[in-house]
């Protein structure tokens, strides 16, 4: 699909930078959709030299554009090796604002730790979340399989995320969520982190029961839960100052 | 066949002659034509093949590339990259790549083409590989479900309840190993009372604990206490089941457990386990390519460790879901790859795992009973020599259905009856038959077929072939609702084989002590 698209695009010979704001931001939603990142990174930077801020380019051009790739992918149009594309090129457009909003004191959507914890080595549905998470905007720093606490903690010092992100598709390893959790609880830094949990063999009351702040049964409930949760927490925040 | 008394006595008389009685021929007749003690099928029908010579050459020589090329990671387990040193691979880090043919040669060297698995019940021995499929029990389930509970995380009671049920089952020749996953005992103990229960609660033979090395040392303690130390060593009475970290991956928990049992001269099926899609291609071909690749280096690493133990060809592929991500079930591209595994497997001259009951259904519905008997055709024409999952799986293998065990092990005891094959004795030619009947009339009171009724047509225990009106009075149940039915009775009616109360003693003594010497622990 992705690849019919490009076809005829080229056909068509978009010039980018010949679009007016309005024209490029839709087609910005359509390259999005297409998985295609060098354009994305072309159009941010289109949009930049037009003086937009950062902030207006991050939610105009390409929150708005994942949300309708989310849309497709939710409805089944759209294949999961086509949003691993449309997230990489989300990727690539947040790699060049990031900077530039952290400059000007914007938040940004949001950062995660994930990883799937000590003992277990399932991680396609992991990756899919992290995917996911990125096309949805946050920066996403995967630890990959097997992490016990330690490794969980050094990597919560080293990129203070809004949250932890921990995996688990074994009964014999799902418990090991307490342990990490009960282990932040015990250095005081539980309320520092959102924590969501997910994984096959899991479910609410059970999330609920590591101590956890959620439980995502899919990739797709993660993105729209992990955004929401972080407003809110930062919302929290400013109430409880 | 069962052993009938009404057939006993009848032998040599008229039939009609017979006294037999109602109790004698109701207790006959409940149990079905399938023998209650076999121990494996033996299979008397060609083979499903779907590739020529020239595929399979091709398969073949792809493996060996990737083997050379790519190579495989076994990883966080040192003396396995030493074994493969020795044995002259290439050990880069943790990456060994082989010679072509070496992992072949090693294991047409000594891997042995069929063994023993001996039960406590020597009646219940049973023989993995050549031409015969043993039947086992669904395995791995976190949750169970039934139709009055719904879904739940599984018991130690849902697991003896299982292993009831299977060692009721005719058409099960295996007790299984983590039928399901008993959630309420803690994490670093359970795998005692699993082993304690497939020891106790039935005869029929059963795998060993794979997720820690320490675990798989106390099965084999277990197995010695139970069959004697100087017996477990020299026979095999352990089949347990070690997956690949696929792609092209073993990790240190597999490793080490299958190191442990191999020492032991226990059997390991080494599965390559692929979501195509995620874990392997998302071709027929290049799927074909990785599972022997990666059942070749596994099966030839166990020969390192101890030459002659008897390993497994092992295969579990599925699809993922392109769209969504989720494992699929019962589609056509993964029964393609078990015909063509199981080819791939022969040539070689393992024994081959794969197949069961397979389901993405979350209740037992009819997509559930149609991805099941699906891949369970599939899997008896493929040639699959040990069939795990054959009863009780649903959700991809997260749950394990009490309704779907009794609907499986239905069609288990029908896949019995396909791989017999055709009889051509002179009573199965039927032409007293004929002679007797004639043009015109009927069949159902001539002597050919007073003979052999009983035994001539699979019964079904779940089935409904009733008049609408009958099935109505009898309360308008669907099959799930008759098997509820089932399970409960088998559960009730349920006794316990004997055993040697000392060797009893001895297993809950050692497993008292056992479990004292370490905390509970819940990873
Ligand atoms: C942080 O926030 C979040 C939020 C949402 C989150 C999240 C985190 N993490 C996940 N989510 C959620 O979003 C994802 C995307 O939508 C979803 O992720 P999922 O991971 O659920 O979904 C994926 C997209 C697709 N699903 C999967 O990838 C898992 C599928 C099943 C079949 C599975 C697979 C593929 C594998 N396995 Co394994 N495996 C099974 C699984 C059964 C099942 N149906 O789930 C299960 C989990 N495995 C099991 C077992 C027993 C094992 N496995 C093992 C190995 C493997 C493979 C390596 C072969 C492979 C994993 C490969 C890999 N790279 O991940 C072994 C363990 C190895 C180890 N040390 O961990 C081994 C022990 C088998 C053995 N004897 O060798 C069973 C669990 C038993 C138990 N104790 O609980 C099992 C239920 C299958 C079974 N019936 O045997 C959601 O859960």
């Amino acid at each position: 699909m992705a690849m019919e698209h490009a076809a005829i695009l080229e056909e068509e010979d978009i010039v980018l930078s010949e679009l007016d704001d309005g024209e490029l931001v839709e087609q910005m939603h359509e390259d999005l959709y297409d998985g295609l990142r060098e354009e994305i990174v072309e159009g941010t930077c289109i949009l930049l030299e037009r003086d937009w801020g950062a902030e207006k380019v991050l939610n105009e051009a390409l929150v708005e554009g994942m949300r309708i790739v989310g849309i497709d992918f939710r409805d089944g149009i759209l294949f999961v090796p086509e949003v691993l594309l449309a997230a990489n090129a989300m990727k690539g457009g947040m790699e060049i604002l990031r900077p530039l909003l952290s400059e000007t004191g914007v938040k940004p959507i949001g950062k995660m730790v994930i990883g799937t914890v000590k003992g277990d080595i399932h991680d396609i549905g992991k990756n899919l979340v992290g995917m996911m998470l990125e096309g949805a905007g946050f920066e996403v720093f995967d630890l990959g399989i097997n992490n016990s606490v330690e490794d969980y903690f050094e990597a919560l010092e080293k990129h203070q995320p809004d949250i932890l992100g921990m995996s688990a598709l074994l009964t014999t390893t799902m418990p090991y969520m307490k342990v990490v959790v009960d282990e932040m609880v015990s250095q005081g830094i539980r309320d520092d982190y959102i924590v969501l949990v997910g994984g096959a063999p899991l479910n609410e009351e059970f999330g609920r029961a590591v101590g956890a702040d959620g439980y995502c049964r899919d990739a797709a409930q993660a993105a729209d839960v992990a955004p929401a949760m972080v407003r809110t927490r930062r919302l929290g925040k400013i109430v409880n100052a | 066949m069962i052993d009938n008394p009404r057939r006993r006595r009848a032998a040599g008389r008229k039939r009609r002659a017979v006294r037999t009685g109602r109790a004698a021929v109701r207790a006959a007749r409940k149990r079905g034509i399938v023998d209650e003690f076999a121990t494996w099928i033996d299979r008397r029908i060609p083979y499903f093949e779907v590739l020529d010579t020239e595929a399979l050459e091709l398969i073949e020589h792809n493996a060996d590339t990737v083997l050379e090329e790519i190579g495989i990671e076994f990883r966080d387990f040192p003396r396995a990259r030493k074994l493969w040193k020795e044995a002259g691979a290439d050990v880069d880090g943790e990456r060994v790549r082989f010679p072509r043919g070496m992992c072949r040669s090693l294991v047409k060297a000594t891997a042995p083409s069929e063994y023993w698995q001996h039960a406590r019940n020597p009646r219940r021995s049973t023989i993995i590989g050549g031409e015969r499929t043993v039947l086992v029990p669904a395995y791995g389930s976190p949750f169970v479900t039934d139709l009055d509970r719904g879904r739940r995380y599984a018991t130690l009671e849902d697991f003896r309840n299982f292993v009831k049920l299977a060692y009721m089952s005719p058409g099960l020749h295996h007790s299984g190993g983590t039928i399901c996953e008993p959630v309420d005992v803690p994490v670093n103990k359970r795998h005692f009372d699993m082993i304690y229960s497939h020891i106790k609660y039935t005869d029929k033979p059963f795998m060993g604990s794979v997720t820690h090395p320490e675990r798989a040392k106390d099965t084999l303690a277990m197995a010695k206490l139970l069959f004697g130390e100087d017996f477990v060593p020299r026979k095999t009475v352990l089949t347990s089941l070690i997956n690949a970290n696929s792609p092209l991956t073993f990790d240190g928990t597999m490793l080490g457990a299958a190191t442990a049992y191999a020492e032991n001269n226990q059997a390991t099926i080494i599965s390559p386990f692929l979501l195509a899609g995620a874990m392997s291609p998302v071709t027929v071909a290049g799927t074909l390519t990785q599972i022997l690749a990666e059942a070749l280096a596994g099966m030839a690493y166990i020969q390192l460790v101890r030459p002659g133990a008897p390993v497994v060809f092992g295969s579990f592929a599925a699809v993922l879901s392109m769209q969504s991500g989720a494992p699929t079930f019962g589609t056509s591209e993964p029964s393609l790859v078990v015909y063509g595994a199981g080819q791939l497997a022969r040539r070689l001259g393992v024994p081959f795992r794969s197949g069961g009951g397979l389901s993405a259904s979350k209740v037992p519905d009819a997509q559930a009973a149609f991805e099941a008997a699906n891949t369970l055709q599939s899997a008896a024409l493929a040639g699959v020599n040990f069939m795990l999952h054959t009863a009780g799986w649903l959700e991809g293998g997260l749950a394990m259905g009490y309704e779907k065990f009794i609907l499986d092990a239905d069609q288990a005891n029908m896949i019995a009856v396909l791989l017999k094959g055709v009889d051509l004795s002179e009573n199965a030619q039927a032409l007293d038959a004929f002679r007797e009947v004639g043009p015109g009339a009927h069949f159902l009171g001539a002597a050919h077929t007073l003979k052999n009724f009983e035994t001539a047509f699979y019964r079904s225990n779940v089935a409904d072939n009733n008049s609408f009106e009958q099935w109505q009075q009898d309360g308008s149940l669907d099959a799930a609702q008759r098997a509820n039915g089932i399970w409960k009775q088998m559960l009730r009616e349920y006794e316990a084989p004997k055993l040697d109360p000392a060797i009893d003693e001895s297993l809950v003594e050692y497993i008292h002590r056992r479990k004292s010497e370490f905390e509970d622990r819940d990873y």
